[in-house]
């Protein structure tokens, strides 16, 4: 409410600042043709020492293109900081969902460890009570973890060990991983299509890429999950089609749903956890691969498919690439030899 | 044993751990708890069965807590309910009260407290009894009151009141012309520490104003004293 009363007035201020601008112009003008019209009228002698008609072109020329100036600026201005209060509502939001995915589990904690205290409870429920309390903790732990790792995105620094990987290959052992860390039955995933091509990854960047699928789509299933995973290598890039059963994403959300704290309040969504940063992190990490991912349109209630297509290796080999590899290179041996010292 | 601990309570909270803690708690206790993940599970609920008080998380799946007691409170408004959340801004906890909340804690909360503040709403009966001088039907200006039913009429409207709003309208008719603080309020009606929140008390007065008072703005039967609390001028 605050942001829209703000954000009023600067409106207010860019259209009071337009009309004061374009009023002077119009004085201007008004000013040079009336005065125009009396120069000429008087005798030609007179008139030739009152005005020099040169530099008042001059004047009315240099004034108009100050004028153009002070506009663009303005809107650039105005432009910028639109931006500004978009991402500050979004902000917010994002400070309202950490504060819950940060107290809900620390509630839950609580609670089990004073019901411990309060009664004596048979050996049984204090295991599920330590149970309970330890996925918590995990939970707690990753939220933070991905709280702490915001700045090295920002920087690109969140993937950096790029090495040439047999990327059908790599993707199995990945997808395999996701699915027991998120205690998905095996059934619940086909994995199909054969890709042998080869692409330069951060086999832990793109781990992260796809436990973020995986967990939306458990979030945003309202049944048990389905998901398909298709992979092929085309002329030049390696395509992946991520795609489950779930209640899907509508045309309006699909445009904004890469961006930073961006989340769908829905009623008939089954979930509300979650930061806004998943799918912008994901496409993060695609985009510093060279590659990109985009979802597709399937509507409400038919799923979601998400597509990640990354460069082949000896197809591309582009210059971005190569000096992806590079930079991981030396990494490495830094590593190795601080690891020495 | 007594006789409140039997009621029945709408636990409405979809984190799992937070919610299994709860039911827990709570049976030790000797209620009988009905537990529901989602907005959509708890109106199910709703329509099957009769509960005497809700437990209410905010952030919930389909509908969240403030459009669910919106809901639940245009066909049950005798329900006492008890918003649970992690939200702590002071905004979310007016918005949760102005919309029919009898009480709210934020999490993480302490369980003594927690089993306390649901000890204390269920046993309004049992407080009704101790202020024997009210008149079950009672009259001021254009206003009529029936603390039986928790009907009332202001001028040419009908309309229902809260359990905790008519609890607060209940004590202070009995202390009318006396100023009534904060502090006692909430000791009396919501059997909670003052320190707890007193905010809490200004909403209910502020609701109460807006049923009765011709004009909210200049009340003439619930009057602010500043720094004391507040004092009833009617009947």
């Amino acid at each position: 409410m605050k942001h829209r009363r703000s954000s009023l007035v600067h409106i207010l201020i860019f259209i009071l600042a337009q009309t004061a601008w374009l009023s002077l112009l119009g004085i201007w003008i008004y000013w040079y043709v009336t005065n125009y019209i009396i120069f000429s009228s008087v005798d030609d002698h007179l008139s030739a020492q009152i005005v020099s008609e040169g530099r008042n072109v001059f004047v009315l020329v240099s004034g108009l293109i100050l004028l153009i100036i002070v506009s663009v600026l303005m809107s650039l201005q105005f432009h910028r900081l639109n931006i500004q209060f978009n991402l500050a509502g979004l902000y917010d939001n994002f400070i309202s969902n950490v504060t819950h995915e940060l107290k809900s589990p620390l509630a839950s904690i609580q609670l089990a460890l004073e019901t411990m205290h309060r009664y004596n409870l048979p050996e049984s429920r204090q295991k599920e009570f330590i149970r309970m309390m330890l996925k918590d903790t995990e939970r707690l732990n990753k939220l933070i973890n991905a709280i702490l790792e915001i700045p090295a995105l920002e920087q690109k620094r969140i993937a950096h060990n790029f090495q040439v990987y047999p990327i059908g290959r790599l993707m199995h052992e990945i997808i395999g991983e996701s699915r027991e860390q998120f205690n998905v039955p095996d059934s619940a995933i086909h994995v199909e299509g054969d890709a042998s091509c080869e692409c330069v990854a951060d086999r832990n960047a793109l781990k992260i890429v796809i436990d973020n699928l995986m967990d939306n789509s458990i979030k945003y299933s309202s049944e048990a999950v389905q998901i398909t995973v298709t992979m092929h290598c085309a002329h030049k890039c390696f395509v992946l089609d991520f795609q489950d059963k779930g209640i899907g994403i509508s045309a309006q959300h699909q445009k904004k749903i890469f961006d930073k704290f961006y989340r769908i309040h829905d009623r008939s969504s089954p979930s509300v956890k979650g930061t806004g940063l998943g799918l912008y992190w994901s496409r993060e990490i695609i985009k510093y691969h060279g590659g990109r991912i985009s979802i597709h349109n399937r509507g409400r209630h038919h799923g979601t498919l998400f597509r990640i297509e990354l460069p082949i290796y000896r197809a591309v080999k582009n210059r971005y690439i190569q000096n992806l590899l590079k930079v991981a290179q030396k990494r490495r041996l830094k590593e190795t030899a601080d690891d020495r010292l | 044993m007594t006789d409140y601990k039997k009621n029945r309570i709408l636990l409405v909270e979809d984190e799992e751990s937070l919610a299994v803690g709860l039911e827990f708690n709570l049976v030790q206790e000797g209620y009988d708890i009905t537990r529901a993940n989602d907005g959509k599970t708890a109106l199910e609920w709703f329509q099957k069965q009769v509960f005497d008080l809700m437990i209410l998380d905010v952030m919930l799946p389909f509908y969240n807590g403030f459009e669910l007691i919106q809901i639940i409170r245009e066909k049950y408004p005798q329900i006492p309910v008890l918003m649970l959340t992690a939200r702590t801004g002071i905004k979310d906890r007016i918005k949760g009260l102005e919309l029919g909340a009898d009480d709210y804690m934020t999490k993480p909360f302490h369980l003594e407290e927690l089993l306390l503040r649901v000890r204390g709403m269920l046993k309004r009966k049992q407080w009704y009894q101790d202020l024997p001088d009210v008149p079950l039907r009672f009259r001021f200006g254009e206003n009529e009151v029936d603390f039986e039913t928790l009907n009332c009429i202001a001028g040419k409207q009908k309309f229902r009141l809260t359990p905790h709003e008519a609890m607060v309208l209940k004590y202070l008719v009995r202390h009318k012309g006396k100023i009534v603080s904060r502090d006692e309020l909430l000791e009396k009606v919501w059997n909670v520490s003052p320190e707890v929140e007193t905010r809490t008390v200004d909403i209910f007065i502020a609701r109460l104003r807006k049923y009765f008072e011709h004009n909210p703005g200049k009340p003439v039967y619930f009057i602010s004293i500043r720094g004391a609390g507040y004092r009833f001028m009617g009947g």
